[in-house]
């Protein structure tokens, strides 16, 4: 597996030059200029053109392109034009965050979707059945914004239990790192919650007609048993699959949530750079969820044989 | 490899992540009753007062760096860093003597060699250190203290132009930091103001924090503004980025911020009800709305389609849109210059009062030769003011019966298609929307907005010879009463030919929780005399 693991890794190499490519072309053809931004609004067009001409923007498209993918491939993402801070600098300042974030939303929706899911198809057709999914449509609908003012209103304004917004990180403890992503993480989480609860609900319902759980039954197996034991462990492979996938839901959805909760991650640098059309970062940030959409993939890849010993690579 | 294995990496990685493996900003740490924490207008993105002018970073540059002088509240340049000056009786040779026991914040001491570097990089950017730099002959140091600049006219205004508070700020740097390109970037932020920034905080975007600096030596006068005594009362300002309006309310209600710069006119209601908060305007100078008219194209080349619009616009409709029912919050402004301040006037400005006359400004409109060609509206959605303006300037511009393109766009957008000269199809543009900060509009010093050197102005490259002329007379005028007479004229001439269309006059306000005190009112959030009890 270890060569396998080798050769998806190197065949990202290919994928992440498209993107490179891809990026810095969208960029150079999208409207606005750094320049002005840095310039200010009182400035005149000769200042912005001399501060244009000392970022180098006045470049043809392929010397600048060749300049960035040099620096590229000596480990080097560049320099941020607003804050002269190295790109890699500041993508290290936020990753703790959104990987934060990430990860507390990651183990809630498993904790709550995955027994939800398998509840609803043991229950199918019942009234528990029809709430749980009531609910995943609820999930589905609610814009994560709505969602995270509602639970800042009720649990930080109104009931004082959480911080209304910002980021501690775990060197300072462990509850006042957890307690700033408590709200972000349920807020961001309803969306990934609903999918993965209706995904395990299907798989459970197409296991749980298998003669082998009818067998386990006439054997006089408990109810656990036969659904987290034999059911879910053969529902396990589209559960991951949609678990992984949503990974991108995530960080789609950390750009909002992390506005709203003024958590300063990757998600708010996103929005921040693309507004200021701040070129490197865009490009550096771009590069690096790129680069994890393929490493999460890889890992689901890997995960199947940890839930399927039948699957070998 | 078998599944202990997968799994034990995965764990070990996990751990790694959450044991602070990876760097992390504490951003929401238990707040001490000696940090006041503050959310500025907007992310302080970089912090080269000189090479960024944006108002955020002028703010938090007035901390970090003194200025030799400093504008009070009567908009007089008082000492700050400079003990004393000298001027021949031609007002050509100015000598200046800086106060003694002045420290950098690397314990260096301040030095006229540094004041001469800091205002040669200045003066390579500011509108009145260019017009200075154009009369001079020399500036030098005479000794650590003393130093001269010699000039080859008089320039009356010299002391306000070392003392403004407008970007960028004649703020004074080290030497070796201030020999920096003027159009690059440095990388060093020591000061000699109240207040160290702590670069090693720095997160751009989430937080600046800036650090009591214990060598100080303020004045003794009272502070105003940008003059006086600038003592720190509390040892940490932390400033938290917040780019949503609610999240920042909701902040400052649960006691996690101490002091927001400018809540939204919407939500200042809630503030307000709030027994632990006190709500005021914050900068009495407030803004000035506007949009400009491209001079370059057609319908805009010609002053009676200006005109026209003028006559139809209601000031009112935009104050709404902007500041909602909140009549406190602005008035009209038949003018170009910042209400309540000594050089205001009203002179010219009678086409924007009384009612509107939409059939007189259609007939202007259609003397100018106005054929219904498509007329280009640029308009950033993703600022509050500007969007709100666009809005007004649409439904204005279609009951005048013009055919609107209207550009629905970002600031990023517009700040660049804005510089464009090529004809409105052909990227170009015939309008945009923006406005200044009433501190920008007291005089014409530092007006940019208000010249009309035609390709040497700003966007929109307005020509009127009669309102250069009268910006060089009051640049020219010995005492106020000459300087109001110059405004006066200027606003006329500049109105007539409609340099500009001032959509109206608007305030912030400002909010603070209780435990806070001494915040001052002032054209930039001043932290000197800011206290804040447990």
């Amino acid at each position: 597996m270890l060569s396998y693991i080798l050769r998806r890794i190197v065949a990202t190499l290919p994928v992440m030059a498209i993107v490179a490519l891809f990026v810095f072309s969208l960029l150079y053809i999208a409207p606005g200029d750094p320049a002005v931004v840095i310039a200010g609004d009182q400035a005149s067009p000769e200042d912005v053109e001399r501060i244009r001409q000392s970022l180098g923007l006045d470049r043809p498209f392929l010397v600048q392109f060749g300049s960035w993918v040099w620096r590229i491939l000596h480990g080097d993402l560049g320099t941020s034009i607003f804050t002269n801070l190295p790109v890699s600098t500041m993508i290290g300042q936020r990753l703790g965050p959104t990987l934060s974030l990430m990860i507390v939303t990651l183990l809630l929706t498993i904790v709550v979707a995955v027994p939800l899911g398998v509840v609803a198809a043991w229950k199918a057709g019942s009234l528990i059945d029809r709430a749980i999914m009531g609910f995943a449509v609820f999930g589905f609908s609610l814009p994560v914004f709505v969602v995270g003012y509602m639970l800042a209103y009720i649990f930080a304004l109104e009931l004082e239990w959480l911080p209304v917004q910002g980021y501690t990180p775990m060197a300072a403890g462990f509850w006042p790192w957890l307690e700033n992503l408590i709200l972000p993480a349920i807020a961001l989480g309803c969306v990934y919650i609903a999918l993965v609860a209706r995904i395990t609900r299907a798989a459970m319902l197409e296991v749980l007609q298998q003669d082998y759980i009818r067998t386990a039954k006439a054997k006089g197996m408990g109810q656990g048993g036969i659904l987290f034991i034999h059911g879910l462990k053969n529902a396990a492979v589209p559960i991951v699959t949609v678990i992984g996938i949503g990974i991108a839901l995530l960080i789609g959805g950390a750009v909002v949530t992390e506005s709203v909760f003024a958590i300063p991650g990757l998600g708010r640098l996103t929005i921040d750079a693309i507004l200021r059309r701040d070129y490197p970062v865009i490009q550096g940030i771009v590069l690096l969820f790129s680069f994890v959409y393929v490493l999460v993939n890889l890992m689901i890849d890997v995960t199947y044989t940890l839930v399927d010993p039948r699957i070998r690579y | 490899m078998d599944r202990r294995t997968v799994l034990k990496g995965l764990a070990s990685a996990g751990g790694m992540a959450l044991t602070g493996g990876l760097a992390a900003p504490a951003l929401a740490q238990g707040a001490a009753a000696r940090t006041l924490r503050f959310v500025p207008q907007a992310n302080l993105a970089n912090f080269d007062p000189i090479w960024g002018t944006q108002y955020v970073v002028r703010n938090a540059a007035a901390m970090v760096w003194d200025t030799l002088y400093g504008i009070d509240s009567s908009f007089q340049p008082q000492r700050q860093m400079v003990e004393s000056e000298e001027v021949t009786d031609d007002g050509t040779t100015w000598t200046f003597k800086l106060r003694p026991g002045l420290k950098f914040h690397d314990g260096e001491p301040v030095l006229s060699k540094d004041v001469v570097a800091s205002l040669t990089r200045w003066a390579a950017r500011d509108p009145m250190g260019l017009m200075i730099k154009a009369v001079q002959q020399e500036l030098t140091a005479v000794d650590d203290r003393t130093f001269k600049w010699v000039l080859k006219q008089p320039f009356p205004k010299l002391l306000f132009a070392l003392g403004k508070n407008n970007a960028p700020c004649a703020f004074i740097m080290p030497e070796r930091v201030a020999q920096t390109d003027p159009f690059k970037q440095i990388s060093e932020y020591i000061g000699s103001g109240p207040m160290k920034f702590a670069k090693g905080e720095w997160v751009p975007g989430a937080k600046a924090v800036f650090e009591r600096f214990a060598d100080y030596s303020p004045r003794q006068e009272k502070p105003s503004w940008f003059a006086g005594g600038k003592q720190v009362m509390v040892d940490r300002v932390e400033w938290v980025i917040m780019p949503d309006p609610a999240t920042a309310a909701a902040a400052l209600q649960n006691g996690e911020v101490d002091w927001w710069e400018n809540p939204i006119a919407d939500l200042v209601p809630v503030l307000k009800k709030n027994k632990n908060i006190s709500v005021d305007i914050g900068d009495p100078l407030g803004n000035i709305g506007s949009f400009r008219m491209n001079f370059l194209y057609p319908p805009f080349n010609d002053v009676k389609a200006r005109r026209a619009v003028l006559m139809a616009l209601s000031q009112e409709d935009y104050m709404r849109a902007i500041v909602g029912d909140d009549n406190s919050l602005w008035k009209s402004l038949p003018g170009y210059f910042t209400p309540d301040t000594p050089l205001y006037t009203e002179m010219g400005g009678e086409i924007l009062k009384g009612k509107r006359d939409f059939d007189a400004a259609k007939k202007l409109l259609a003397e100018s030769g106005y054929s219904g060609q498509p007329v280009t509206c640029l308009v950033a959605q993703d600022q509050p003011i500007t969007k709100a303006m666009g809005d007004v300037t649409a439904d204005l511009l279609k009951k005048l019966g013009m055919n609107v393109d209207f550009v629905a766009t970002d600031w990023g957008t517009v700040g660049a298609r804005r510089a464009q000269k090529t004809p409105p199809g052909q990227g170009g543009w015939n309008m945009f929307h923006t406005w200044h900060a009433g501190g920008d509009c007291v005089n014409p010093a530092p007006y940019t907005a208000i010249r009309a050197t035609g390709d040497k102005a700003w966007f929109g490259w307005p020509t009127s010879p009669s309102t250069e002329k009268e910006v060089a007379s009051w640049f020219e005028a010995k005492n106020l009463d000459e300087e109001k007479a110059a405004i006066g004229r200027l606003n006329k001439a500049a109105m007539d030919d409609v340099v500009y269309a001032p959509t109206g006059f608007f305030l912030n306000y400002t909010a603070w929780r209780k435990n806070v005190s001494g915040v001052a009112k002032g054209p930039v959030p001043l932290f000197w005399g800011v206290s804040k009890s447990a």
